[in-house]
């Protein structure tokens, strides 16, 4: 889809419909599919993803063009997401976890015979503050003082929350069997 | 502990794999975006209505519009000197669709020529009668406008149509009523065949009534109308009645109730108040040079020259008045009797030893202000040239003013309508000189008056001042005012070698009635 983002972004601040429809239709999907990592239902997914467009479209006057439209967007979702996960108080109890690393290589490792929808329920599965860590560490790619200030948890916490995602996650890995041919096949039980 | 070099390569690969992951949300998304779009965009709109500059300026189109109006209906008020009532009679059973087609014939009533026609067929009688002497009881006026057999089918045009088949030769009766509105209905037979009529009652313009009489066959028709006329009435009900005398008063303009609503003003304030101010006043009398007798004796010229005024008690008794223009402005004036005492040290005195005649510094000064024989210190004025002595002795001597003052002043006021309010004031005060009185060397009192062309008549003075204002009731205030006075120009009339700038500091304390 060819669009002119500069007009696009001067449609929203016209409160134009048809802009922000363009808008929703560019970005949309993207921005759902890290609601959907964020939380732990659909549902949930789709409030946050519209208070989050309201939000855009409320203060897309803020938008500087000097940045990436893209990189904004996403940083209102997560900060939407965020706000969600704490009125929902998934983020109330953060405690420092011992981790014992289960000893896994990760030299093999590689995702690329999973589907998206599979890794995305294996975040989804983690428990909250787990999932929101690993969101933000992994994917959106922040630093953990920055998430511990975000958060408003310590670094340590931060990082161990983090690996003990990671070793879920590896966990969930390795009960899928994966074969040479690249196929994938759920581990029998 | 884990690699990490491997830890890059996990992150990696779970960014590689979701951070450009997509998915179609729902379109109920969207749909519930837009609904709280929209209700964001009716909350914008309200805020817009409700800024009171809007509704200010609807207000004020409105008010225009009904001054404009009233205005207009004024005028067309004054146009005629009568009001005009316009009365349409509508009787039921008569097709409502006749009675828009009479009221167009209506009103042609007493000039159409059928009617001509039909009074000189008939020999009716034509009487001219003007509407406000009909009697009361026997007010109404029939005419019965029959039309005969041989009558062409153009006359019932004339007045109206009556779709009464029973009626194959009757003609229109017209019942012009010319009782006033307010008149009672005491017969039922009145609106029977009434087609429709319209009276313009505008005086002193007169209705032709042609009136159908003496003509056997109008006369003949008459008694069948009657006899039609029961017949309707049977079927006619009687609630109808109320009908016609509400109908009498839909068209009447009333012209007495329009001019209300622009005479509309706050009734002004006014106030008036007495009071006594205790006041330090000086008025501050300045020798420019020393004067002739003094100037002469060379060891007392110095000292004769830095003579000081200095404030002694002094009061004012005052009146006031005042409006109050708006909640915080007022404008006030008054008359004040101001006592001012002051006393004078000017040094010594001189004194000729042949007459024994002495003369301080300053009445020997006014003396030189006026020579005239009626002078009071006209006495002093020579004498004390050739061997008069300087007599070095500091000497305060009472320097007496009064003054009659006329204060106007413009007041603010803080808290207008609380308990305690202040105001702030400012204005200038007319001093009219009345008297002086300067105690002389000897002893004896110098009386200077108005008319003795040493003082100026009239000296301006600026005034402002600090008011505590307690409102005892609702009509009742005690005032506490601390004021403050300073003459603008000179006291004397000629200021070569004297020169007065009054002031005067004061607390007023007076009581005030507001009306």
């Amino acid at each position: 889809m060819t669009f002119n983002e500069k007009e696009l972004v001067t449609g929203c601040k016209q409160r134009n419909r048809i802009a922000q429809k363009q808008l929703y239709d560019v970005f949309g999907g993207k921005l759902f599919a890290i609601c959907l990592r964020y939380t732990k239902n659909r549902a949930d997914a789709e409030d946050v993803l519209q208070d989050a467009f309201i939000k855009i479209y409320e203060n897309i006057d803020s938008f500087r063009s000097d940045s990436p439209l893209e990189y904004w967007l996403r940083s209102v979702v997560v900060n939407t997401a965020l706000n969600h996960l704490r009125q929902q108080k998934y983020l109330k109890e953060l405690d420092d976890i011992d981790v014992h690393h289960n000893g896994l290589s990760d030299r093999e490792f590689t995702l690329g015979n999973f589907q998206m929808q599979q890794l995305m329920e294996m975040i989804r599965e983690l428990p909250p503050g787990c999932q929101t860590i690993f969101n933000l560490y992994a994917i959106e790619g922040y630093q953990h003082n920055e998430i511990a200030q975000m958060l408003g948890i310590s670094e340590g916490t931060s990082k161990s929350q983090y690996s003990r995602a990671r070793t879920l996650l590896q966990q969930k890995l390795n009960k899928e069997k994966r074969f040479d041919d690249g196929s994938v096949q759920h581990k029998q039980f | 502990m884990m690699d990490p070099s491997n830890i890059n390569n996990f992150e990696d690969q779970w960014r590689k794999a979701l951070q450009e992951a997509c998915e179609t949300p729902p379109p109920s998304v969207w749909e519930g975006i837009e609904a709280r779009l929209d209700k964001e965009q009716e909350k914008v709109v309200p805020m817009w209505w409700q800024s009171p500059k809007v509704w200010y300026a609807a207000a004020s189109i409105v008010a225009l519009l009904l001054v404009g109006g009233g205005l207009w209906l004024s005028g067309i008020k004054t146009d005629s000197n009568s009001p005009q009532v316009a009365v349409t009679r509508k009787p039921a059973g008569v097709l409502e669709s006749e009675s828009a087609e009479t009221a167009q014939h209506a009103p042609s009533v007493g000039e159409s020529p059928n009617t001509e026609k039909v009074a000189a067929a008939g020999g009716p009688k034509t009487a001219s009668i003007k509407a406000g002497q009909q009697e009361p009881i026997e007010s109404r006026v029939e005419i019965a406008a029959a039309r005969n057999g041989n009558a062409n089918e153009e006359r019932e045009n004339t007045f109206a149509k009556t779709a009464n088949s029973a009626i194959e030769q009757a003609g229109v009766r017209v019942g012009v009523d010319t009782q006033r509105p307010a008149a009672k209905y005491d017969s039922v037979n009145e609106v029977i065949n009434s087609a429709s009529v319209a009276v313009e009652n505008v005086q002193p313009s007169e209705i032709a009534v042609v009136k159908a009489a003496g003509n056997s066959n109008a006369a003949g028709w008459e008694d069948q109308n009657k006899t039609i006329s029961a017949q309707l009435l049977a079927s006619l009900p009687y609630s109808d009645l109320d009908v016609y005398v509400q109908k009498r008063h839909v068209f009447f303009r009333p012209h007495l109730q329009i001019e209300e609503p622009v005479k509309k003003k706050k009734p002004k304030e006014y106030f008036a108040g007495v009071g006594v101010m205790p006041a330090s006043f000086n008025p501050d009398v300045q020798l420019k040079e020393a004067p002739m007798a003094f100037s002469a004796q060379s060891v007392s010229q110095r000292r004769a020259t830095t003579g000081s005024s200095e404030a002694r008690a002094s009061y004012a008794v005052q009146t006031q008045g005042g409006v109050r223009l708006s909640k915080h402005w007022s404008v006030e004036t008054g008359i004040s009797y101001l006592r001012g005492n002051s006393a004078y040290e000017g040094g010594g005195y001189v004194l000729n030893p042949y007459n024994s005649l002495s003369s301080n510094v300053l009445e020997n000064a006014l003396a030189g202000l006026n020579t005239a024989a009626n002078s009071p210190a006209a006495d002093k004025a020579a004498g004390f040239n050739n061997g008069a002595l300087y007599i070095d002795v500091a000497k305060k001597v009472s320097n007496n003013y009064q003054y009659l003052q006329l204060p106007v002043q413009a007041g603010f006021t803080l808290n207008p309508d609380k308990k305690f309010s202040y105001s702030v004031l400012g204005g200038m005060m007319a001093n009219f000189f009345l008297v002086n009185e300067l105690e002389s060397a000897s002893g004896d009192i110098i009386r200077t008056t108005a008319s003795d062309d040493i003082y100026r008549g009239t000296n301006w003075a600026a005034t402002t001042g600090l008011r505590l204002n307690y409102k005892l009731s609702s009509n009742w205030a005690a005032n506490l005012t601390g004021s403050y006075q300073k003459a603008v120009s000179s006291g004397f009339k000629s200021n070569q070698s004297l020169d007065s700038h009054p002031y005067l500091y004061g607390v007023s304390w007076s009581v005030r009635y507001s009306f």
